[in-house]
């Protein structure tokens, strides 16, 4: 075990086309674990092509100019690796795992999945068939429809929080060509401002060298800006229902946007509220009165999607017909009893030891490592945010966190959507 | 206190004189965190109508609360967790309810301390199991709004008609509304003992000191006053296919079959555990070749289901829009009939058993990831297999994949289920009402 800080054992390395990699060593085991993303996520879509960020993504193993997509599944598979992409609201991320002997195939693999995508038409009808049935997997389920509702509800269109309603985005998606992909490939996918992060039984210097080699050479698009507005806060509260047939339990979201982001100073002190009032089921003020209490719930919970952009502050209680509005008029009691009297100094206590105890535990393995030094690049805070954030949260006191909450929690204007069957 | 069994591949096990309890000790030293698990080998396993879904239920109710935590002082088991940032939790299932923490090393006592409280101490009062149970009735519910979930749980009711695999582990629903305190308190009290219990610790600790702790905490508890009532029924063998169909609003067909295999002790688990990578494992598998790349499927799967008594292998496929349950269920029978004539090649044989190993590596990588699997291991084959697993499976050929295909992949031991979505004609006919 090593208890020097996170910052002196990683190795930063900056490339001249603009990647960086970091690079932290962990030999208690012979694997390790890739993390990272380019700038080419969701908020680049065009505005009549919803997924495209999506469709490109999931095409990037679908075949390259040298190889098949089977050949390359073939080769990954027998060794036991493993390299998937994925886009996010703003960036599209790279992830992989491998035993350490295989590290020269993933990162060869990578870039040659990253360089030279194929895009083959075949592959792309199937991958368009895969997403409309995630899409009509995601109507039938009652969570995902009270979403979808409220954040139309208090996003406006064009918002990368604003979820287009299915038939929309399903039309869409049927007219994604090949040539959509490559175009959108073209534009957003470069190396400037690109990040690899490795952690696990690897050697930095040949790590770089090997990156170098692979993706030395590469530039593609430059990056863009990513200018967002805030979304303001809602005037009036609204509720909706979604009626849907044969589903016994309801899931409600209660919303409102948050205009809360990563870079606000704030942030910490309105996450730590969030954690006393509502982050864990079994142990928060919600959880502890609508769940344990009284027996309303299997699962109640709070949050804020924060990130580069402001997302929604929500709450979500999954519910039988019946108690649909003792749960919710409950929920709003607990919160309306937040805002007026804050966070007591024992939830203080107790949140700052358990978010310290948990970020501890987060990092006891390669992946867990691996993202946090993800968030901290992407988020600008340095690699040394790993090793200051215990004290920044002890740091914290109740009249900040009582400040946040009156700041970013506002259920008099709250957006409730209530999905399921109802009687 | 304790005597020493035997130390195998890095795993130590002892027993804790004092009441028989079983101790597993796995030391890793990557990261300041420790992992502790107990396993109970109690299940819907043990369960019969009138109390199905007792043992979750149960499990539900050790979090409600002991002389020395609970709410009332300010201690409750979930707070004082979650205080210190811990990984936590519990479920149950066919064979086993286990408990677990991971949490920073240096606070590993309170974990054996809770653990060991609520073994003997936990309340289990008439008012706390009133509002727990409309808290798993809630999760019952969300459970019933998912056709894979619904499916699954009747493959099993049709399969199995004697032995108790065949009620879901959350239980009948009547039977969790209904069934009285009295009766959980009975289940905890003939169950819940060091004897019938596993503890595994995994992470950064030292044995010595692992040891004081838990016998500390655990060695006042004595065994259990009479012996574990085992459970003896068993299913008659499967004479004939079973079919059935289920229709409910939704929106993706599915099939399900499943076919009856022994018990995880058998020898032909390291085989079916190969054949259900080959069949499902990525995208060079066979089923994925033959449903989704040829369109009929948008996803699979193919499970070797094991457990202390017979159970399942099952493949799962979620079809395309529009594709007929008829042909993707023959794509899949397809499949399976070829491994009865033809052997899977060295190549393919190397790919799955590579994909094993390295996933048997990757769980090492967190002390979670360990006690899980080790945990799930002892509920069935028994902790050994852990180990011993992984190096059965590097032996097996061809050959055997052949022969168990042959063996369990017939039509008389075989059970099918489809999901049918009735979305469209009941959309019709809400606008006309309307």
């Amino acid at each position: 075990m090593n208890s020097s800080s996170f910052a002196s054992r990683t190795h930063r390395y900056q490339l001249a086309n603009g990647i960086t990699l970091l690079v932290l060593e962990n030999h208690s085991n012979p694997t390790i674990s890739l993390s990272g993303y380019l700038r080419a996520g969701e908020f680049f879509n065009p505005p009549d092509k919803d997924s495209l960020a999506g469709v490109t993504s999931s095409m990037l193993n679908k075949g390259t100019a040298r190889r098949s997509k089977l050949e390359i599944a073939e080769e990954l598979e027998s060794a036991g690796a493993r390299i998937g992409f994925s886009s996010n609201n703003f960036t599209t991320s790279i992830g992989g795992q491998s035993l350490s002997r295989d590290l020269p195939l993933v990162i060869s693999t990578l870039a040659e999945q990253l360089r030279e995508p194929a895009f083959p038409t075949e592959e792309l009808d199937k991958m368009k068939q895969r997403f409309i049935a995630s899409i009509k997997e995601d109507q039938d389920d009652t969570r995902s429809r009270a979403y979808e509702r409220m954040s139309q509800l208090i996003f406006p269109l064009g918002n990368p929080f604003y979820r287009l309603p299915a038939e929309t985005i399903l039309s869409q998606l049927e007219k994604i060509t090949a040539d959509d992909v490559r175009e959108f490939y073209q534009l957003h996918y470069g190396t400037e401002g690109m990040l690899l992060v490795l952690v696990g039984d690897v050697a930095p210097d040949e790590t770089r060298v090997l990156i170098e080699k692979h993706l030395g050479d590469w530039y593609g698009a430059p990056k863009k800006a990513i200018d967002l507005p805030e979304t303001p806060l809602q005037t009036e509260a609204k509720r909706e229902l979604v009626p849907m047939k044969d589903k016994p339990n309801c899931d409600v979201i209660i919303g409102h946007a948050s205009r809360l982001r990563r870079s606000n100073p704030d942030y910490l002190a309105a996450t730590m509220a969030n954690n006393a009032l509502g982050q864990s089921t079994l142990s928060s003020r919600l959880g502890l009165k609508v769940r344990d209490e009284m027996g309303l719930t299997y699962g109640i919970s709070s949050g804020f999607r924060s990130g580069i952009g402001d997302g929604p502050f929500t709450i979500g209680v999954t519910v039988a017909p019946q108690n649909i509005d003792p749960a919710i008029d409950t929920t709003l009691e607990i919160v309306n009893d937040f805002i007026a009297n804050g966070i007591t100094e024992q939830e203080l206590k107790d949140e700052q030891s358990s978010v310290i105890g948990s970020f501890k535990i987060g990092l006891a393995t390669n992946a867990g490592m691996a993202g946090q030094i993800v968030s901290a690049e992407l988020f600008e805070l340095g690699v040394d945010y790993l090793d200051n954030f215990p004290s920044l949260i002890a740091a914290l006191t109740k009249s900040e966190i009582d400040e946040a909450i009156r700041k970013y929690i506002h259920p008099e204007v709250a957006t409730t959507v209530i999905a399921g069957t109802m009687e | 206190m304790f005597t020493k069994i035997t130390d195998y591949e890095g795993i130590a096990e002892y027993k804790l004189d004092a009441n028989n309890m079983k101790v597993l000790l796995v030391p890793r030293r990557a990261a300041p965190v420790a992992a502790f698990m107990v396993v109970y080998r109690v299940g819907s396993r043990n369960e019969a109508v009138g109390h199905t879904g007792a043992t979750h239920l149960l499990e539900h109710m050790l979090f409600k609360g002991t002389p020395t935590y609970n709410k009332q002082n300010g201690t409750q088991i979930a707070a004082v967790l979650q205080k210190q940032g811990a990984v936590f939790n519990a479920d149950t299932w066919f064979d086993r309810t286990r408990y677990y923490e991971m949490l920073p090393s240096d606070q590993l006592e309170l974990a054996v301390h809770l653990e060991a409280d609520r073994m003997r101490n936990s309340f289990i009062a008439d008012s706390d199991r009133q509002s727990e149970m409309t808290v798993v009735r809630n999760e019952l519910d969300r459970g019933e709004n998912e056709p894979s979930r619904i499916l699954d749980e009747r493959l099993w009711a049709m399969a199995f008609r004697e032995h108790p695999y065949h009620h879901p582990t959350i239980g009948w629903r009547s039977d969790v509304e209904g069934i009285p305190t009295e009766r959980l308190k009975e289940f905890y009290d003939v169950y819940y003992h060091p004897n019938n219990a596993t503890a595994i610790v995994v992470g950064d600790f030292d044995d010595q000191a692992a040891l004081d702790l838990i016998a500390k905490h655990f060695g006042k508890i004595s065994a259990s006053p009479q012996p574990i009532p085992p459970m003896y029924t068993t299913e008659p063998k499967q004479e004939g296919e079973i079919r059935f169909k289920l229709r409910r609003a939704g929106q993706l067909g599915l099939v399900e079959i499943g076919w009856r295999i022994p018990h995880a002790r058998h020898e032909d688990t390291a085989a079916l555990t190969l054949l259900d990578h080959v069949l499902s494992a990525g995208v060079t598998s066979r089923l994925y070749q033959a449903l989704v790349e040829t369109q009929l499927a948008v996803d699979e799967q193919a499970q070797s289901n094991q457990f202390v008594d017979a159970g399942l292998f099952t493949i799962d496929v979620t079809l395309r829009p529009s594709v007929e349950h008829a042909a993707a269920e023959q794509a899949v029978l397809d499949v399976v009939e070829k491994l009865k004539t033809e052997d899977v090649s060295d190549k393919e044989l190397q790919k799955a058993k590579n994909l094993i190993l390295t996933q048997m590596i990757y769980v090492r990588d967190s002390p979670f990831g360990v006690i899980s699997a080790i945990g799930e291991a002892e509920a069935s084959a028994g902790w050994r297999s852990f180990i011993d697993l992984p190096k059965a499976i590097e032996t097996v050929t061809a050959a055997d994949i052949c022969r168990v295909a042959n063996e369990y992949f017939i039509e008389d031991n075989r059970t099918v289920g489809w999901f049918i979505p009735k979305e469209e004609v009941e959309e019709v006919f809400e606008q006309e009402e309307l």
